[in-house]
């Protein structure tokens, strides 16, 4: 196994990869996927690739150019302790400073939460992507070059460019699913330093990968929704959503926009909208049926849900946080509903409350608890036996973890599913692992970094997978559905079922959960999940 | 920035081989672009697919939804995908010109 001797290597050996992943590094999966000669290669880095951008491992994410001058090589450097400096300042990091201090200062290098790392667990234990590698150098810069304080209690490192761009390229081999601060005896949350360096990267040295900035939170804030849909579209591909779901089930909506007074605001990720549009759909139906006063709107970012900032930069999250609130503050809606989207559930429900204020401060609720209210009441009459397939659910992160949001999911299931044909992942709930796609990765694919993505982020989701599904015939004529109600999730675990076949081999089918709520309405017309795969 | 050249034709693109300039898009581009998707000859189902895409790409600025386009165009995914291996985004939207896809889809 290639991987770093110590920390200190994060300086040395310019231009050269510090680990690679290996297939005969990994635990095999589960069969049929158990062939380790069948397991689809990482495809190496080129050339060209390798000599522009900084090198860390064999992929690529933020694509950070090489300097051509000296000048430059140390004008990375020092924006970067600029920003490290800035974050320990109250002004410029009230938000997070608490947390930080205290990951920064007192982590005991116990290492507990190595294990609970699923990317490190799943790179066959590499050295590289220890939850704590990345912390420690982080905490040496900081106490060496910042507090100037000895090496000698701290520990020493090196400070160069190698140092700062891979520090940068580090903090995206990590999802954020924080199950290593949930494990922590003290609470250290090296997810929240893996985003503390992303922003030093995004608001001090406009450093941060494409997916998520130009084409993510940027485009979102110009023309409407990361996806690119402006609101003229955004209208007509609900109309055509409208009119489709109704062949689909017989039952007639029509999404309200821009409705004065409604009860409720329903903002979908946008991506639904273009890529999964059952979703969006299956909501519009189970609502129109409950007879809910919801609306959404045709304001620009207010209906994409998606903030991209969670990710990796606070001003980019707080401009669209503000958006979404001050859209339904002029609808005047009693509650923002979040649709099957998990940084969305991060952005707007958690952290926004720290920046939206007196009438901005909306109340705002998961779209799941909404639908189990529903399932709850009565209003819809559902026959299980639609949905008489196996079904695994899996838990997003922000959620479960962050939000405690485990049972609403859980009674819908229980209500539209047959007892015997659902059964849980292990572990799963607030223990729950990452789909791997968290944090912005499940859209990020340039040079080779999807190959990674799918064989070391999203390798134990997908181990988990094949696990809950281990007593059933394992062929596509048996068809087994991964509840995902997320999109990212969704985008990860659809891209994992690619790269592996596993629809055609082993008859595994992924959707949200509202669509399995739609397929056992008595009202609709049996057959809203199609299985439609290519 | 990488390049693509095929034929006659050379090519700004992204890494995954998108082309950066929309404008300069043309039938000759599309054939060559094509080929990186093992396409080496565009049948008139290959033509009414990349037509539709980039109609409907410069009256919106925007990719179609993908069920969208197999309404439209009669195809079914599945044989949107015997056409174009990686798909009607990664796939189909690239020969016809348009930006990788982005936002979660």
């Amino acid at each position: 196994m290639k991987q770093p001797d110590g920390l200190k290597d994060i300086a040395r050996r310019p231009g050269q990869p510090l680990a690679l992943v290996a297939p005969n590094d990994q635990t095999p999966l589960p069969p049929p996927f158990d062939r380790v000669d069948e397991d689809p290669p990482i495809r190496p880095l080129s050339e060209t690739a390798r000599s522009a951008y900084a090198v860390l491992d064999d992929t690529i994410a933020v694509n950070i150019e090489r300097p051509k001058t000296e000048d430059e090589e140390q004008a990375l450097v020092e924006a970067f302790l600029s920003g490290l400096a800035k974050l320990f300042s109250v002004p410029d990091n009230w938000t997070f400073l608490q947390p930080l201090e205290m990951s920064m200062e007192h982590c005991a290098r116990c290492q507990t939460c190595s294990e609970a790392c699923h990317i490190f667990e799943e790179s066959g234990g590499n050295e590289l992507y220890r939850p704590t590698f990345r912390s420690e150098i982080l905490r040496r810069i900081y106490f060496k070059y910042v507090k100037k304080a000895s090496p000698l209690v701290h520990g020493d490192i090196d400070l160069n460019w190698e140092t700062v761009a891979r520090l940068i390229e580090l903090a995206y081999r990590c999802n954020l699913c924080r199950r290593c601060a949930q494990t922590c005896p003290i609470g250290v949350d090296n997810a929240l330093l893996s985003r503390e360096i992303r922003k030093i990267a995004s608001q001090e040295m406009g450093i941060a990968p494409r997916e998520l900035h130009r084409d993510g939170s940027v485009l979102q804030l110009a023309v409407g929704s990361s996806t690119g849909m402006t609101p003229l579209v955004v209208k007509d591909n609900i109309e055509f959503i409208d009119e489709d779901t109704a062949e689909r089930t017989g039952l007639a909506i029509k999404t309200p926009w821009d409705v004065v007074g409604a009860d409720i605001l329903l903002i979908h990720n946008a991506g639904e909208i273009m890529s999964w549009p059952e979703n969006p759909g299956a909501f519009a139906t189970v609502f129109t049926a409950a007879g809910l006063s919801w609306t959404m709107s045709s304001e620009i970012t207010a209906y994409d849900a998606i903030n991209y900032g969670v990710w990796y930069d606070d001003i980019q999250f707080a401009r669209v946080a503000v958006h979404h609130a001050a859209a339904a503050r002029r609808l005047g809606v009693r509650k923002i509903v979040l649709g099957e989207c998990g940084h969305a559930h991060k952005a707007l429900t958690v952290i926004a409350d720290k920046v939206l204020t007196g009438d901005l401060n909306i109340p705002r609720e998961s779209g799941l608890v909404l639908l189990r209210d529903i399932v709850r009441s009565g209003k819809i009459a559902f026959d299980t036996s639609r949905n008489d397939f196996p079904v695994t659910l899996h838990d997003p992160c922000n959620m479960v973890r962050l939000m405690g949001l485990v049972s609403p999911q859980r009674e819908i299931i229980d209500a539209v599913v047959p007892e015997a044909r659902f059964r849980e992942m292990a572990p799963h709930g607030v223990d729950n692992y990452c789909c791997g796609g968290g944090s912005g990765f499940a859209i990020m694919s340039g040079h080779n970094f999807a190959d990674w993505r799918h064989h070391v982020s999203g390798r134990r989701k997908f181990r988990q997978i094949l696990e809950a599904f281990a007593d059933e015939p394992m062929t596509q004529d048996h068809p087994k559905y991964v509840c995902a109600p997320c999109s990212n999730c969704k985008g990860q675990i659809r891209d994992i079922i690619t790269y592996y076949d596993a629809w055609e081999k082993a008859g595994i089918y992924y959707g949200g959960l509202v669509e399995l709520v739609v397929n056992a309405m008595v009202d609709a017309k049996p057959g809203f999940i199609d299985w439609e795969w290519h | 920035m990488p390049t693509f050249e095929y034929g006659g034709v050379t090519l700004a693109v992204d890494e995954d081989g998108f082309m950066q300039e929309p404008d300069r898009w043309n039938q000759a581009v599309a054939a060559a672009l094509a080929t990186t998707e093992g396409v080496n000859a565009l049948t008139d189902n290959h033509w009414k697919v990349v037509n539709y895409l980039r109609e409907y790409y410069l009256q919106f600025g925007v990719a179609p939804m993908i069920r969208k386009l197999c309404k439209q165009t009669g195809f079914s995914l599945k044989e949107i995908y015997e056409m174009f291996p990686s798909g009607p985004a990664k796939g189909a939207c690239k020969v016809a010109g348009l930006p990788k896809p982005t936002g979660c889809v």
